[in-house]
């Protein structure tokens, strides 16, 4: 073992309660839940057969009591498929055994069956997109309810709710602002989050005609490419909700009572500006008040405490920083690996899974040093 | 029809009870004879019946080879040797040998001791076994009989782990038993040569798995035992003499070393003894590190780990003690579990599978307040860990060794056909080869197309040589010859040399064809219009006009002649022999068609 390797692991003792390290076929860019045992993985090479995984969670991490009684530390391989195309997103439809992934080429998106009596992730039907963007793919969001509908776009012009059984769109923007979307977000069963590559974030009610709370796009005083936003802190009490984060490094806090100001700004300490600004991503803790998680700049996960920010532009430290896929690198490449994208654990609040370019994926329940005190 | 057949034998489907039978032209082998650790009744076994249907297993049965001393491997082995019936050659690594009796005769123990089961095999069936025995090396070719040979490969996992090929003619099939593909710390990863055997056979246990990578359960047991002794408790780790113990010693040892710690460790004097003289016997077995630093120094004295006395057990304050046996149903491991068992500041890390029946086995099962001799109850209050160290390859690991091994089919055993349909497929994509998942007792069977190879003479060579046309790759050559079958031997000559060797006597067989022409000249001419026609489309062959009028197409001959009863017609006779059927039909349906007009 590499000294820094085993300098780290040494360290780990102490940052980590548990720490989980596996090597995927291909290296991934989702992470899906499905309840709270399972996630799907899939594969984004461009000239081969991509697989997509259903895989469980070792054990030890679903029960609540015993734990130490549980030996396996693997995951399970419960469901698996082939896809032709890269796949850049994946969502499951709640309450169905039916996944809807997206990737290039763009023009379609593909929907998927997971059933019980068999391993295989089989393709069921396609759903037409209407753009056809050479390099752009469509973003996903899923409104779940008795008859679940597909959100999906690359534009805010091609803004589209599609039903997954009939196929029929249910509603459009019917806008021709042609700004790129970066992600999209359901928040209930009549409102979704947009938030464009420029910054401009919005709140869409598809009951009425077009008209979103909006902000405005950060503007040129911002270096950043690219950006992407999560609304979150649902149940949690009132305060900012919404993260945006900018390929510059830029982390801005908003309120959707007012999103043209944004309740504070602050600069992360990461390498900027992001190798690959797509990889970008924010996401709130769903068990922690005020606290989330950005990946997208290397191979590091940094976890925010945003209680205390105020103020524009300050510098502040992450609560935490997870270093494993720079220093467990089993593959030896020449390349540092880049996170590709990390979620947190529906129920243990101090989980997260995250994935790297160079195929790794781990699970990793950090330890709040500050806490102890 | 050649043909490989597979049964996995047994019932259930789950881990256990390894054993499977081979039949590869003509010769039978059996793979393992595993016992299944879950039951206490006879379906521990695998189903022989399948086998001794057939009369004898020593007469059915050309070999058996075991992979190694796991007792879902080997647990069976005496009661199918001594008690069902069998006394033909056993083939095993040298130190499964060494290891297989120590733990047959444990778990015998175990069984027959603890819990009072009669119809067991006895130590002295364990010992008329282990007499079967001949060991193998790694890589070392095993003549069995005249025609099936066997061949040890490396498979890392444990200590004297093989994967085994077993061969005859060109037929070839390997067997993995259990296997790595990532080295740890004292023993390599598994490893074959592109060997392409028809089949490839494989557990498919962990094959739908993704294994966390080997620091992390080294990191979780590190922890554990750091948390243990930084809180003053003491940390009870129950092993085998071999394997584990060495690899979780050389880790705390880095660890204590690293972190300067002073908290005593302990390694029972037995296990010492045991291992250091297992280790260096097997030595060749360790992986390439191993075996360097073991020139420098005894790699199995530890500077911070000192052997045990049982008195120290009494010793206040925080230690390590790694003890035997690895289960907690006996002798000294059991005796200091006993001592710190109540207090909850001690942890006891179970690093394997524990049997029914043993102290492990119910704690692991959850099992708090536990009834020792006297009817004593024992309340457990101290921290029970159960940690997996065990090297097993996952979905990647598979796909790797098919990769290496490049098999023209692939064969998973333990799985459930529903669960592994995926996996299936990947291996079928990847390496564009059939993958069968056969149940336990349902037969898997292999066509084959043996080559068979056979000499060919040197003047039946030469012979086709010197008929002027130059081989050409693509089109096939027409070869007459006689296939002569002699002492295993296969020989390709010229006929006449076969008759001369067999004393037979040549005859020839000649065919006459009549194509009636209409040609009113004579046949003189009707000969001349036949020698121009054929000279002009049989530009690749011999055409002659022989003075008394026939015409010659390589040796075959044409005569015209003229019926008596219609001066307009004209008869062809065609003549061939048997040799020349090819051009002989030919050129009879050429005259049929009849002759270009001559010019007059």
């Amino acid at each position: 073992m590499e000294p820094a390797e085993e300098d780290w692991l040494v360290e780990s003792l102490r940052l980590y309660q548990d720490f989980y390290a596996f090597d995927l076929s291909g290296a991934t860019r989702v992470l899906e839940w499905i309840d709270d045992k399972g996630v799907f993985v899939a594969g984004y090479e461009s000239l081969k057969k991509n697989e997509i995984l259903h895989l469980i969670l070792p054990l030890r991490l679903s029960v609540k009591e015993n734990q130490g009684l549980f030996p396996e530390r693997d995951f399970k391989v419960r469901h698996g498929g082939f896809s032709d195309r890269s796949v850049f997103d994946l969502k499951h439809v709640p309450d169905t055994s039916l996944l809807v992934t997206s990737g290039l080429p763009g023009c379609y998106l593909q929907v998927w069956q997971v059933t019980e009596d068999s391993d295989v992730i089989k393709a069921v039907s396609t759903i037409a997109v209407h753009e056809k963007e050479k390099s752009l793919w469509p973003r996903i969001a899923i409104f779940s309810s008795v008859a679940p509908g597909v959100l999906h776009g690359v534009r805010l012009s091609s803004l589209q709710v599609v039903d997954l059984e009939s196929q029929k769109p249910t509603y459009t923007s019917g806008v021709s602002d042609s700004e790129e979307l970066s992600s999209l977000q359901v928040l209930d069963a009549d409102t979704f989050a947009f938030c464009c590559t420029s910054g401009r974030l919005g709140l869409v009610d598809t009951r009425q005609k077009w008209a979103p709370l909006e902000t405005r796009s950060p503007g040129p005083e911002s270096d950043a490419l690219r950006w992407c936003a999560e609304v979150g802190g649902r149940g949690q009490g009132p305060g900012p909700h919404i993260a945006s984060l900018g390929s510059d490094g830029q982390l801005r806090l908003l309120d959707p009572r007012d999103l043209c100001h944004p309740v504070s700004s602050v600069q992360c300490p990461v390498p900027t500006p992001s190798p690959n600004p797509e990889l970008l991503r924010v996401t709130w803790a769903p068990g922690l008040d005020n606290c989330l998680a950005i990946s997208g700049f290397d191979g590091t996960v940094q976890v925010y405490d945003v209680s205390s920010w105020d103020g524009m532009g300050n510098r502040i430290e992450p609560l935490f920083t997870h270093r494993g896929h720079i220093f467990l690198d089993g593959n030896s490449v020449d390349t540092a690996p880049l996170v590709t994208t990390h979620t947190w654990h529906p129920c243990k609040p101090r989980t997260l899974l995250s994935a790297a370019s160079d195929a790794s994926l781990h699970v990793w329940d950090w330890v709040d040093l500050g806490a102890s005190h | 029809m050649p043909e490989i057949r597979v049964t996995p034998l047994g019932a259930g489907q789950d881990v256990g009870r390894s054993c499977i039978l081979v039949s590869i032209a003509g010769k039978n082998v059996m793979l393992d004879c595993g016992m299944h650790m879950g039951f206490s009744d006879d379906r521990r076994f695998p189903d022989f019946s399948y086998i001794t249907q057939s009369g004898r297993l020593t007469d059915f049965l050309d070999c058996v080879i075991i992979s190694h001393f796991h007792l879902d491997h080997c647990g069976a082995l005496p009661y199918f040797s001594e008690m069902v019936g069998y006394d033909g050659p056993i083939y095993m690594t040298h130190p499964t040998q060494a290891i297989c009796p120590i733990l047959l005769e444990d778990y015998r123990k175990i069984a027959v001791d603890k819990k009072g089961e009669a119809n067991f095999f006895t130590s002295q069936m364990i010992k008329d076994c282990m007499k079967k025995v001949v060991a193998v090396h790694l890589h070392q070719t095993v003549q069995v009989d005249d025609e099936l040979e066997i061949k040890a490969y490396y498979a890392g996992h444990v200590l004297g782990a093989a994967m085994f090929q077993i061969k005859v003619g060109s037929e070839s099939v390997v067997y993995t038993g259990d296997y790595n593909m990532t080295p740890d710390r004292h023993l390599g990863a598994a490893w074959i040569d592109k060997c392409r055997p028809n089949l490839l056979i494989t557990e498919s246990t962990y094959a739908t798995t993704i294994r966390d990578s080997k620091r992390c359960r080294e990191r979780d047991f590190l922890k554990k035992v750091h948390e243990t002794v930084e809180r003053g408790g003491k940390v009870l780790i129950p092993v085998f003499a071999l394997g584990r113990a060495q690899e979780l010693c050389i880790l705390l040892e880095t660890f204590w070393e690293r972190m300067n710690l002073k908290v005593p460790i302990y390694f029972s004097t037995g296990l010492t003894e045991k291992a250091n003289h297992y280790y260096k016997l097997f030595i060749t077995w360790t992986n390439q590190k191993i075996r360097k630093t073991f020139v420098q120094r005894n790699m199995f004295e530890f500077k911070h780990i000192k052997a045990f006395d049982r008195a120290f057990a009494d010793n206040p304050g925080p230690m390590v003690v790694f003890a035997t046996p690895g289960m907690l149903h006996a002798g000294q491991s059991l005796q200091i579990f006993r001592k710190w068992a109540g207090n909850e500041k001690n942890m006891v890390i179970m690093p394997g599978y524990c049997v029914q029946g043993t102290v492990g086995h119910k704690i692991l099962s959850g099992q708090r307040k536990l009834e020792m001799e006297g009817r004593q109850v024992l309340e457990v209050k101290m921290q029970v860990e159960y940690m997996s160290f065990s090297a097993h390859a996952d979905a990647k690991g598979i796909m790797q060794l098919v990769g290496q091994a490049e098999p023209e089919s692939v064969l998973l055993v333990h799985g459930e056909a529903k669960k592994m349909e995926f996996l299936k497929q990947k291996i079928e994509q990847e390496f564009r080869v059939n993958c069968y998942m056969p149940a336990n007792g349902e037969t898997v069977v292999l066509p084959t197309s043996p080559s068979i190879p056979g000499g060919i003479s040197l003047g039946l060579l030469k012979r086709e040589m010197a008929q002027g046309l130059l081989p050409e790759a693509k089109r096939p050559r027409l070869l007459h010859g006689t296939l002569i079958m002699k002492d295993s031997n296969f020989r390709l000559v010229s006929s006449e040399q076969a008759l001369k060797e067999l004393g037979l006597a040549e005859h020839q067989l000649r065919f006459t064809c009549r194509v009636h022409l209409h040609d009113t000249r004579k046949e003189q001419e009707t000969a001349m219009r036949v020698y121009s026609h054929l000279k002009s489309v049989l530009k690749d062959h011999c055409v002659q006009h022989l003075p008394d009028g026939s015409v010659t197409v390589e040796s075959i001959l044409i005569q015209a002649a003229a019926p008596s009863e219609d001066p307009a017609t004209k008869v062809l006779l065609v003549s061939w022999t048997y040799q020349d059927e090819e051009l002989g039909s030919y050129l009879t349906s050429l005259l049929k068609k009849g002759l270009p007009q001559a010019p007059s």
